[in-house]
């Protein structure tokens, strides 16, 4: 993790960009800010930034993709290194699914602080994963956690292990996860580590939940 | 300053309030009969009189003070209701108004003006209604007089009368003209009265429509017959005119058919036009003013007055612009939300509630109710941030409230404060449940955690539903 972290901001508001840009921590540059696919992705592709802020609901959809997918498909292999961090105005975790599983590595809702956004970032580009409180909810719930269902072998994706369970719980309790780490008796890297592969099961898993919600396109 | 209170208001043991008066009602009621205080009575009425069982009275109408019934027509009539409610009105027996009815029509035909007309103004007698408010299942109107029948039996009868006095050369064969026009009005009368009315009624139904409207048909082709015979023979102008009229006359028969898909066409109409200017509207509204609040959350801090407003503000747009006209059903996470958006408005804090698994728990539960309780606490002593979760399996529920205040412990509290002991602790304990408070996660703030087991029933339900919250 370099000193300064790179940031791009891709919202079709400018206002919103503006509003953003001045909330952020010292510590994060804004390099550029997009407010269109195409935009964005010339932009990822010339200043290459450590973390996309990413807007859930940009305009621009291709086919069935929406803007935000979009940006992910094509920017992505643009600058293999750049993260990105999805931001949507919405509490619903559904839409959200889609941009996660083309590659974004966490979320966060636009209401939150300049210094969480901040934080997000940062946590996404050292490789961690962002969960709200709301999108452990939907994971637990997408993966049939509540029914019982749990994985027997770790490399099993359609379904999440004990341990993973446990930290998304609690993170869905509202527990940080320094905090999910001293509950469980176990490292912060741990409870990251745990996550990571929470996300990596949200984004490969074929569970029928998981399709079916993020393939109801859904303006909220 | 408490929020606001839980659960659906019942309305008490009382009458359903007066319906508004129709325009020309006032008329109807003091035209005809000219009863002191009748006015003032038919608004008091619904009022005083108690609801004795669970229908509020509906068929017998309720007394005023004068000790007289509001002139309403029944609902279980007999042709249009009128008489037996004037009955009513009046405190006569009903045969006495139907042969006073039958008597006057004789007066140059006044009794059946004065039904008709009392028909048109005296509005229908209040629907019945259950005690919380719902339209009983037994409020449409029936009709047991076969009017439908009489009528196309009397145009039969005209028909094949009208039919003899073509053929003969008594005295009355140059009336047969008349006869076959009033034949085919009572019977496209007979025929509109089924599709028309008959039609709504639950005793009669389709069938019976279908058997009317097609008897009627018969007869009007049998008339256009005839007459169509009568003009080649006789060539005769009257007869190609009774010809032309059955023809139109058949067309009307089938009119309460066309008028009625007609109506639906252009209901349907309105309906897709309100959807999309709604999801029109919902789209623009989330692109300008749904961000725009967001900005405002993050740009004035989490727990500031304008965050919160703005909060409570998203909340609310966004729940009338996506939930739709159907009333969210009040489970558990919905009425927590709802709960958790009032106590915002009111306290310095952001609750946020999230929910998984299913859930067959009520918002009108003890564990509701604790849970609120939980909540009012985290927001007046705690403030900030506070976390619901609300865990659904199939055989338990579980409710977390977590807030990062300063914490309490519960030997500290004065045994004179009732909040967590009574209403969380006891109340839980009573429902068949438990109730813990613990210090939160890294020794922050406090930890409330409710579980309530279910019975294997409403566990089977839970799981059948299988419903994602």
């Amino acid at each position: 993790m370099t000193d300064v972290l790179r940031v791009v901001i891709v919202d079709d508001h400018s206002i919103f960009r503006s509003g953003l840009r001045a909330d952020l921590d010292p510590g994060v540059e804004v390099v550029g800010e997009a407010g269109d696919v195409a935009g964005a992705v010339a932009v990822i592709a010339s200043t290459r930034p450590d973390v996309v802020l990413l807007d859930v609901h940009l305009p621009g959809a291709i086919g069935d993709l929406t803007g935000g997918e979009a940006v992910l498909q094509q920017a992505l292999p643009l600058s293999p290194e750049t993260r990105y961090l999805a931001l949507s105005v919405s509490d619903a975790a559904e839409d959200v699914v889609r941009v996660i599983r083309a590659g974004a590595r966490g979320y966060i809702t636009k209401g939150s602080s300049g210094g969480d956004v901040s934080a997000g970032a940062r946590a996404v580009a050292s490789g961690d994963a962002v969960f709200s409180p709301r999108l452990a909810g939907f994971v637990l719930d997408a993966f049939g956690a509540m029914s019982g269902e749990t994985a027997r072998a770790d490399d099993e994706l359609d379904r999440l292990s004990g341990r993973e369970q446990e930290v998304m719980r609690l993170i869905a309790r509202g527990y940080a996860y320094k905090e999910v780490a001293a509950e469980l008796f176990i490292s912060i890297k741990t409870v990251e580590t745990h996550v990571s592969a929470v996300l990596r099961k949200l984004q490969l898993s074929s569970r029928h939940e998981l399709t079916a919600w993020a393939s109801a396109r859904r303006l909220l | 300053m408490t929020a606001v209170p839980p659960g659906p208001v019942r309305p008490g043991n009382e009458a359903p309030p007066p319906t508004p008066p129709l325009p020309g009602h006032a008329a109807s009621a003091s035209g005809p009969t000219p009863a002191p205080g009748l006015t003032v009575a038919r608004a008091a009425a619904p009022l005083t009189s108690p609801a004795p069982g669970p229908y509020a009275p509906a068929l017998v109408p309720a007394r005023n003070a004068a000790g007289r019934a509001p002139l309403r027509r029944s609902r279980r009539q007999q042709l249009a209701g009128v008489a037996e409610g004037l009955a009513a009105h009046l405190g006569w027996q009903v045969g006495t108004v139907r042969v006073l009815f039958v008597l006057l029509s004789f007066i140059s035909g006044a009794g059946l003006m004065l039904y008709a007309w009392l028909w048109a103004l005296v509005p229908l007698a209040d629907a019945a209604r259950t005690v919380t408010g719902e339209a009983s299942p037994d409020n449409r109107v029936t009709r047991s007089m076969p009017a439908a029948w009489a009528l196309v039996g009397t145009g039969g009868v005209l028909a094949v009368l009208a039919a003899w006095m073509v053929g003969t050369t008594g005295p009355y064969q140059s009336e047969w003209f008349w006869c076959s026009i009033l034949a085919m009005t009572v019977t496209v009368g007979g025929a509109l009265w089924a599709g028309f009315l008959d039609a709504n009624d639950p005793d009669r139904g389709a069938r019976h429509v279908t058997l009317v409207r097609g008897t009627a048909a018969l007869i009007l082709l049998a008339v256009l017959v005839t007459d169509g015979w009568v003009t080649i023979g006789q060539r005769s102008v009257s007869a190609l005119v009774c010809a032309m009229l059955a023809v139109i006359a058949l067309g009307a028969i089938y009119a309460p058919i066309l008028v009625t898909r007609l109506r639906a066409a252009s209901h349907e109409r309105i309906t897709r036009i309100r959807e999309e200017q709604r999801s029109e509207m919902a789209a623009h509204l989330h692109d300008s003013v749904l961000q725009t609040l967001a900005l405002i959350q993050n740009r004035a801090g989490a727990s500031s007055e304008a965050a919160r407003l703005a909060r409570a503000q998203e909340r609310e747009l966004r729940s009338w612009l996506y939930d739709g006209d159907e009333p969210a059903d009040s489970d558990l996470p919905t009425d927590l939300r709802d709960y958790a958006a009032a106590l915002e408005l009111d306290y310095p804090v952001r609750i946020e509630v999230v929910a998984a698994g299913t859930s067959t728990e009520r918002a009108s539960g003890d564990l509701a109710a604790a849970a609120r309780e939980a909540m009012l606490n985290a927001a007046r002593h705690a403030g900030g941030e506070v976390s619901v979760y609300i865990e659904g399996r199939g055989d338990a529920v579980e409710v977390y409230v977590r807030d990062r205040g300063p914490g309490f412990s519960l030997d500290g509290v004065p045994a004179d404060r009732l909040g967590v002991r009574q209403s969380i602790i006891g109340r839980m304990r009573r429902a068949g449940g438990s109730a813990q408070v613990l210090p939160g996660a890294g020794g922050s703030g406090t930890q409330i955690r409710l579980a309530l087991r279910r019975d294997s029933s409403h566990a089977a339900n839970g799981m059948s539903e299988g419903r994602i919250l």
